[in-house]
């Protein structure tokens, strides 16, 4: 008898729960790496033999689901659709670039400022979608070659979104997983991101800024640029701006005030909602409304609620305390050489796998190591390690995050293709230095 | 009656190796708005266009995939998009065809020809399934002029 919350179902042809979870597990990995299947589908079927094999129930199933996350995700997704309209985004890199007077150096160093704040704000995949093409404007007006930029966004964007709670979905899992909040990110890892950042491109610089030259003319067609004929609806921007920084504030103090993150940023998005549908007519409403809706990352998000149902399935089976023994076992107990391991480990993972079902397998694990390190409170340098090795871990390969997939393939389509070896030699050592600067961060800060 | 009952049969063709200035001759001196092109066998590959020569004239970030939406930002004068014209005048025109523009069969019945010029807007061409070979373009004007020319 195994189903969760009741007690008469049997599991599929009387398979040994663990078996079958560990198995189906597995197989979902190895299928959603081959990238043969849309992993939405995957983790959707995954979830649903779950269910079908008896190992949960529907009522169990849809416990397993975290709407903390599911609803920050949401929510942050239709802040941005609504505000990219506004043409902000575009304002942001122009403005940028002309503020170093358009010299190149100048301009990657800003553009990936831009990104990583930006980043650390919003999520990876938005920012480069808007930073990039603004990019390849600029790089085609200076004659200069896109590469060091795109790998400069690249890099920035998926350190930005280190730095805070919704920065990054590793972190929204893990601040929901382990009750950290956004100020808990901003404060352990943002000072930690500033220094990796300013790190990272001093390598970018000595391997391509000191090449990268303009002739007056050219870089005077970027200070043509009129940033402010970029934003396209005034009144929309200040209603999105308004709208963020009340979202932030209430990102800041959910704590205090006691409210889950989800409900803040579902309450943003129906308040932008509310705002840029307002002076519009019924039938233009629905028209609005259905076009933001759609531009929602619905496979992203039901990706995650297939995950969350299998990894929930694969935790009620105990096989998840049984592979966290076996790790502790390997680490000694110790929590200085647990938290360091997993900080690499999940950077050569993330590197190569997808680290979103990465890090909802190993929140589970994390939880049940906290009797044997010494309770919860134990556990803070093991996430912030987890945050750090999946978060840094995806610059270490193309594909490594969504944000690089976005990237590569904005660079294939002007001529500029980033090829995997290449970009592998470039960039693995520039992750490691970033993890060694972690190292360094996390041993002295908390062990 | 089909397309082949009413396509020009002998249309002025573009090679992938013609250069962007070659086909701004064609395109600019007899108006045409699309031209077919055809490898050395005749096997058609795509259309050449008027549309071609703006997309060329647009910077890369704004014609490909994702791109900018708009660029109300950007004030370029006619000098401007010319040079940008220029500059790629001499690279041959394979950079640049459209492939997805629907064809039609040579036996493909009138009125279905007729619906596919509205729906695509453009000049069809007129290609053999099995062989891919070009056998001729059907234009707005062909098909308009031919049915006004028949008694009724």
């Amino acid at each position: 008898l195994v189903t969760e919350g009741t007690e008469t179902a049997r599991l599929f042809l009387g398979m040994d729960p663990a078996w079958f979870a560990g198995v189906l597990f597995v197989m979902t990995y190895v299928v959603i790496m081959t990238d043969r299947l849309n992993r939405a589908i995957v983790s959707l079927m995954a979830a649903g033999l779950m269910i079908a094999a008896g190992l949960l129930n529907q009522e169990a199933a849809l416990r397993g689901i975290d709407f903390n996350t599911i609803g920050l995700l949401t929510g942050m997704m239709i802040i941005v659709t609504i505000t990219k309209k506004s043409g902000i985004f575009q304002y942001l890199a122009i403005w940028s670039a002309k503020k170093v007077g358009a010299k190149p150096w100048g301009i990657l160093v800003m553009l990936a400022v831009v990104t990583a704040v930006l980043s650390a704000l919003l999520p990876n995949v938005t920012t480069v979608l808007m930073i990039a093409p603004v990019t390849l404007l600029i790089t085609d007006a200076l004659k200069v070659n896109p590469y060091p930029y795109l790998f400069a966004q690249l890099f920035a964007a998926n350190i930005g979104g280190t730095a805070t709670l919704i920065g990054d979905p590793p972190n929204i899992m893990i601040g929901s997983a382990a009750n950290l909040t956004f100020n808990d990110f901003l404060v352990n890892l943002g000072p930690l991101v500033v220094v990796v950042f300013m790190a990272t491109l001093l390598p970018i610089y000595l391997i391509w800024g000191r090449t990268l030259t303009s002739t007056p003319e050219r870089r005077q067609r970027v200070l043509d640029y009129r940033e402010s004929d970029a934003l396209t609806d005034k009144r929309l921007l200040w209603q999105s701006l308004s709208v963020l920084a009340v979202v932030i504030t209430g990102f800041a103090l959910a704590d205090v005030l006691h409210v889950e993150v989800a409900t803040v940023a579902m309450f943003g998005a129906s308040l932008l909602l509310l705002l840029d549908n307002l002076p519009r007519s019924p039938g233009e409403q629905n028209k609005v409304v259905e076009q933001t809706f759609a531009e929602i990352e619905w496979q992203t998000i039901f990706f995650f609620i297939g995950l969350f149902i299998l990894v929930y399935g694969l935790g009620t089976t105990g096989l998840m305390e049984d592979v966290a023994h076996d790790l502790l076992e390997l680490t000694g107990g110790n929590t200085t050489v647990t938290a360091i391991s997993l900080l690499w480990a999940s950077a050569v993972a993330s590197a190569f796998v997808d680290n979103i079902p990465y890090v909802a397998t190993m929140i589970p694990l994390i939880k049940n190591m906290a009797a044997s390190l010494g309770g919860p409170q134990a556990l803070v340098p093991i996430w912030w390690s987890l945050s750090l090795g999946a978060c840094l871990g995806g610059n270490g390969t193309l594909v490594g995050s969504s944000s690089n997939l976005i990237i590569v393939s904005f660079a294939e389509r002007t001529g500029h293709p980033i090829r995997f070896m290449p970009f592998l030699l470039m960039a693995f050592p520039l992750m490691l230095l970033s993890l060694l600067i972690s190292t360094v961060y996390v041993y002295l800060r908390y062990l | 009656m089909t397309a082949s009952t009413i396509m020009d049969p002998k249309p002025t063709v573009l090679h992938p190796s013609d250069t962007v200035r070659t086909a701004t001759h064609h395109i600019m001196h007899h108006r045409y708005r699309n031209l077919p092109v055809v490898d050395d066998h005749g096997c058609y590959l795509g259309i050449f266009g008027v549309h071609c020569l703006m997309r060329l004239m647009l910077p890369p970030a704004v014609v490909m995939k994702e791109g900018l939406t708009t660029i109300p930002f950007i004030r370029e004068t006619l000098q401007d998009l010319h040079r940008r014209l220029l500059e790629v005048e001499d690279s041959p025109i394979s950079q640049c065809i459209n492939e997805l523009v629907t064809v039609v069969e040579p036996d493909t019945p009138l009125l279905e020809t007729l619906l596919v010029l509205y729906k695509t807007r453009t000049s069809v061409p007129v290609v053999e399934k099995a062989s891919r070979r070009l056998v001729g373009m059907i234009s707005y004007w062909d098909v308009t002029s031919k049915i006004l020319a028949t008694e009724v």
